[in-house]
């Protein structure tokens, strides 16, 4: 396909999904590999619009900061595993928004699975949740409990002390306690 | 430094001020001076521009100021820790260029780089505020909507200045920059009541993301000449950019920092991570489309600015903060713009009241 080709079938997947006009230019801005590999990605994956937009702004940081291209971004193992792959379009489009934010917030990743690892390892009764906070943008838990009655309150109190140090544990590591950079 | 300026424009009124001869007798051949009647329209953005904030970085705007100088610093909120800084504002806006700059947001509307011809005004309200609050230790500095001494070359008020606060009991002035721009600082004895404090930032953010700032290297010399001349000296690491191999990198400038001055001869290390406003966020991003330090791993923080996460950005800042303290624990730290519970978190104890930290570092 000649780069003129490229911008076309870009501006129709545009006109026929549409996609407003700044990111229409973030897209027709990139090299002619790039866009034309993210129109495959959209193509494949039916990506709805919501999709192709965070996509191609995760798309371009993750290049920027790698100091590559978008086109060799989509061309790693994970991302063309998903874009190879059999399956439900829109699992698949689910599988690759995840892994394109895997790529750009690596070390969030990383902290976010050790918490929610610990989190786990609570075994928390039914009547209570931990919940972390979105994105891991402060470091307040969220300690919830759901009881009916005065025996099952406290029995959420008293599962809730047993676990004290566990949940301690979560707290220094939204503190940044022990974060390995 | 020589900054590049398109074009000097001075208000009618300030014509015959002492600022503007020394403009106009300093400035480069080949820029421009014109005049106009009223100068608020200079400072607006220039119509057509592809980057009226960077174009009025480049127009000097010799005006009357019109509002009071004295102002809280804009940085300040019941949210955050803060310092209790007051801003003496003798300028607006700054002939660097940092990526990240907060400026790109707060004088979008009003991007010419303002100098105050009046700014003798400025003395006497300082005087009437003094006069105010007597035995209260205040703490001015002119470093918040533009550089402290970016332009001193050519304007001269940093000296003025200087002897002014030389005078006044209970007053420290803080010069904030990222120049080594002291020549004028050398010639006046400030009687330690004027600290000069820089920004310091590792090599990769200097490169990346401090247009025509000087370098590390060069701040931490011109650091170590005011304090050999009698000034005291502050520094800040603010913002701390949390991109990979950033604890190393800041880590090292510390040594750097103290192999440069006596950690005993410091008065004080503030420290602060990136935030932007999601405004900010856009104009800075547009503005610096290669910066990847802009592309960090930031979320939407519940006070609605993008921040490190928070585990990556308090244990960044906790190991700064032990340095610090290894080097000297008698250096004064504060945290810039962080919620209480990471300075807890940070320096084992919850923030002072602004006033109450104000004082301190005024009394340093």
């Amino acid at each position: 396909m000649s780069d003129d080709d490229i911008a076309k079938a870009v501006r129709t997947w545009a006109e026929q999904h549409h996609l407003d006009r700044a990111h229409l230019e973030q897209w027709l801005a990139l090299d002619a590999d790039s866009a034309a590999s993210v129109l495959d990605a959209a193509s494949r994956l039916r990506l709805r619009v919501g999709q192709l937009q965070g996509a191609l702004g995760m798309l371009e940081e993750i290049a920027l900061v790698e100091r590559t291209q978008v086109s060799a971004v989509l061309a790693r193992a994970p991302l063309k595993r998903i874009l190879e792959g059999v399956g439900p379009a829109p699992a698949r489009a689910r599988a690759f928004v995840d892994e394109l934010r895997a790529m750009r917030f690596p070390r969030l990743g990383h902290a976010l699975e050790q918490m929610k690892a610990e989190v786990v390892a609570l075994k928390l009764p039914r009547m209570l949740a931990v919940g972390l906070p979105k994105d891991l943008g402060s470091d307040e838990l969220r300690i919830e409990i759901r009881v009916r009655s005065g025996t099952e309150f406290r029995e959420s109190l008293r599962a809730l002390a047993e676990r004290a140090e566990g949940v301690e544990r979560i707290l220094d590591l939204l503190g940044g306690k022990n974060f390995s950079q | 430094m020589n900054f590049e300026l398109d074009e000097i424009v001075i208000e009618e009124r300030c014509r015959q001020s002492a600022l503007a001869a020394r403009v106009i007798s300093r400035a480069p051949a080949a820029v421009p001076v014109n005049f106009t009647a009223d100068a608020r329209d200079a400072v607006r953005p220039a119509i057509g521009a592809a980057d009226p904030f960077g174009a009025g970085k480049r127009r000097m705007v010799v005006m009357h100021r019109r509002a009071p100088f004295l102002m809280a610093c804009p940085a300040g909120s019941s949210e955050f820790a803060c310092c209790g800084y007051l801003v003496l504002v003798l300028a607006s806006n700054c002939p660097m260029d940092c990526s990240y700059c907060f400026l790109q947001e707060y004088l979008a509307d009003n991007p010419g780089f303002q100098v105050y011809a009046n700014y003798a005004d400025a003395f006497a309200e300082l005087e009437r505020t003094l006069r105010r609050t007597p035995g209260r230790a205040l703490r001015v500095g002119t470093g918040e909507l533009a550089d402290s001494l970016a332009f001193d070359r050519m304007t001269g008020i940093s000296r003025e200045l200087v002897e002014f606060c030389a005078l006044r009991e209970g007053l420290l002035l803080e010069l904030k920059t990222k120049t080594d721009e002291i020549d004028n600082l050398l010639t006046v004895d400030s009687r330690g009541r004027t600290l000069v404090s820089w920004t310091l930032s590792p090599p990769q953010v200097f490169s990346s993301s401090e247009k025509r700032t000087a370098s590390p290297a060069a701040r931490l010399a011109a650091a170590r000449r005011v304090l050999d001349a009698g000034y005291k000296v502050g520094f800040h690491l603010d913002p701390v950019i949390a991109y990979p191999g950033a604890e190393r990198d800041y880590l090292a400038l510390l040594d750097d920092l103290f192999d440069t001055i006596s950690p005993a001869r410091i008065a004080f290390i503030s420290l602060g991570g990136l935030r932007m406003t999601p405004t900010l966020r856009t104009a800075a991003r547009r503005r610096h489309p290669h910066d990847p330090l802009l592309c960090g791993e930031e979320v939407l923080a519940p006070d609605g600015r993008y921040r490190t996460f928070t585990p990556l950005r308090a244990s960044l800042l906790r190991a700064l903060e032990r340095r610090i303290a290894a080097a000297s624990p008698a250096i004064m730290r504060y945290l810039c713009m962080e919620p209480p519970s990471i300075h807890r978190r940070v320096l084992g104890h919850a923030p002072a009241p602004a006033a109450a930290l104000g004082a301190a570092l005024a009394e340093r």
